[in-house]
């Protein structure tokens, strides 16, 4: 194994890192608006990949396009979900708002077998590629990987630098508070819920960026499994912290393979996901607050 | 007390046992439907299994389905290890029960040591985190025949002989998962009435409050967790026996976990008589929505899930027992 080579491995657990934070991202921002663990979110994910795939082979449209269709179409999503479903369920026990996502992904799984199948579908996304320390890296990719790195940005500044994000980030310090400050609380949560959702779309549509095959009705369970890994990494809430998670993530997942692989396991990648399990629930248990916060 | 206060007192428990005794004879009168009540007591058995500790103490255990996978697996690890040391079938039997118990009581206190410190929505995510790491580790090491499974139909065959075989997969795991809804029913109804069983309704109500009153919550969740885990996983070793291949990601697929959740929640949370009347239902309305709107029973299912949730949050015995609240005697009964 040679230097080129480990710079390779680096370069491409970066680029899977960020696409994986921008997918961690929604769920993180739903926890910490609303104190919801949304289940739903690998099958948003799932649509976002579908929405990627439908336009791209109807209109021809590249996904660097149909990521705004996913992110306006997400907003809606999540608002209405919010308001149909989430909204007498705010403040009450976990088994009730866990059941009623877990619900909500099935229905959203069944709404995309009955049109498209179980088939997996894929598109033929090809743009070229690019020689990255002497091995050949897809183009593509590497425009997911900024695409994400980009939505992060604009959503830090858009919480951080506007009155509207300013009001996000009260109503997830203290929704009382925020109340009594004049805020409109359940405005608030529907914006939240739409904009992770939007988020979990879009992320679907840049994972397709990654690797534009394998689409099916569960196409988003293994992101939402490997979410909840991201996020814990990052501290339940932070929407930082879930994108450096990913970046963590990705480098871990694209490292313990070629290593597993050289130890001679049977199945190095099952084994890499056993890993990042067993990481989860050291985490959980030594630092459930997140590796960032004190 | 007299006989008749006796009986009173635990007619819920009465009523239940024979319930369970009248389905049982209807599997022996209709032999074409023995399958059918079959499946419903599998359902019935496991959601009060899970009832045990999910009703009782509102945790959420989305890998719960490892320890019905665990079962499965030491059965058919047992009947292989028999099977190539030519032990009778009795041993072979025995040792699966025990194997069941011992994995999955080493996972669960595993577990339970750690998972159980964890509250809400992070205890959920270790439990995800737990039973899928368990999978990976069992395709990934090659353990058990990895992802190739362990298939145990020809052991089976070798320990019972030709003429016992559907004695071997029919008679006897339907008998032990019969056996296995009555004990399920009855740790239940004991737990239910018990110090333990009034302390972990405190701590579903309020665990802080739990612990200043006294109670020794980690402990009790514990104690429920493992009784719990235990009846699952002899479900599992019987089950094993039905199905003859044990494949890993069957085994440890959390969908599975969610259809004991939704059963639980249906019949009504930390109730007795809950999993035998969202049992029946759930098992009943799957097996003829199958027939009648073939591949859209998840979709249904979906929906039912969300309407349970948003208005009927106590399940149908939960709903009942409100509504019949000023009947002192039904108020006795159903609950």
């Amino acid at each position: 194994m040679d230097l080129n080579n480990i710079f390779f491995i680096i370069y491409q657990g970066l680029v899977l890192g960020s696409i994986y934070g921008v997918i961690a991202i929604g769920l993180s921002l739903i926890f910490g608006i609303t104190r919801i663990i949304n289940l739903s979110h690998g099958a948003l994910i799932m649509w976002g990949a579908y929405t990627a795939f439908t336009f791209f082979t109807l209109y021809n449209l590249s996904p660097l396009g149909s990521i705004f269709i996913a992110l306006v179409v997400g907003i809606g999503l999540g608002a209405a979900i919010f308001y149909v479903i989430l909204k007498r369920l705010i403040g009450a026990h976990e088994l009730t708002t866990l059941l009623a996502t877990f619900a909500l992904s099935i229905f959203l799984q069944e709404l995309a077998r009955l049109r498209y199948g179980l088939d997996y579908r894929g598109y033929n996304l090809y743009m070229g590629s690019i020689n990255m320390f002497g091995y050949g890296a897809s183009l593509s990719a590497l425009y997911g990987g900024i695409l994400a790195l980009v939505l992060t940005t604009l959503l830090t500044l858009f919480l951080y630098k506007t009155r509207l994000g300013a009001a996000i980030r009260a109503v997830a310090q203290d929704p009382v508070g925020a109340y009594v400050c004049g805020i409109d609380v359940n405005k608030i949560y529907a914006i939240g819920i739409g904009l992770g959702s939007a988020f979990a779309m879009a992320g679907g549509v840049i994972a397709t960026m990654y690797s534009p095959t394998g689409i099916n009705p569960y196409y988003g369970e293994p992101y939402l499994l490997k979410s909840f890994v991201i996020v814990v990494l990052g501290g339940l809430g932070s929407v930082i912290g879930a994108y450096i998670g990913g970046l963590i993530f990705g480098l871990a997942e694209t490292t313990l393979f070629p290593i597993y692989d050289y130890l001679n396991f049977h199945s190095p990648s099952s084994m890499a996901l056993f890993t990042e399990f067993i990481i989860l629930l050291l985490l959980l248990l030594l630092r459930p607050q997140g590796l960032f916060k004190r | 007390m007299g006989l008749r206060e006796v009986l009173i007192k635990h007619l819920t428990l009465i009523i239940l046992i024979v319930i369970y005794v009248i389905l049982w004879l209807l599997r022996e009168v209709f032999p074409e439907y023995s399958q059918l009540i079959i499946t419903l007591l599998y359902y019935i058995t496991i959601a009060q299994a899970y009832n045990i500790f999910l009703g009782m103490t509102g945790y959420v255990d989305f890998g719960y389905v490892s320890y019905f996978g665990l079962g499965l697996y030491g059965m058919a690890v047992a009947i292989t290890l028999s099977s190539s040391s030519n032990m009778s079938e009795y041993i072979a039997i025995l040792l699966g029960i025990l194997l069941a118990l011992a994995l999955a009581n080493t996972v669960a206190g595993v577990v339970g040591a750690i998972a159980l410190r964890l509250r809400g929505a992070y205890f959920a995510i270790a439990t995800i985190g737990l039973s899928q790491a368990l999978r990976y580790l069992i395709e990934g090491a090659k353990i058990w025949g990895g992802a190739e499974g362990v298939i145990i139909a020809s052991d089976l065959r070798k320990i019972f002989g030709e003429e016992r075989f559907s004695y071997a997969t029919i008679t006897l795991p339907d008998t032990g998962i019969f056996i296995l809804t009555v004990i399920s029913g009855l740790v239940m109804y004991v737990v239910r009435n018990s110090r333990l069983g009034y302390g972990l309704l405190a701590i579903r109500e309020d665990e802080d409050v739990a612990r200043v009153m006294g109670i020794s919550t980690t402990l009790y969740k514990f104690i429920a967790f493992l009784i719990s885990a235990s009846l699952t996983s002899l479900v599992g070793s019987m089950w094993a026996l039905k199905i003859t291949a044990i494949y890993p990601p069957e085994s440890f697929n959390i969908a599975f976990s969610v259809e004991f959740i939704v059963i639980v929640m249906l019949g009504g949370a930390g109730t007795v008589l809950g999993p035998l009347l969202g049992g029946s239902l759930y098992a009943l309305s799957k097996y003829y929505l199958g027939t009648i709107l073939p591949g859209l029973q998840l979709t249904i299912f979906s929906v039912l899930l969300l309407v349970i949730v948003l208005v009927f949050r106590q399940g149908i015995v939960g709903e009942l027992r409100s509504l019949l609240y000023r009947y002192s005697f039904i108020r006795e009964v159903i609950r």
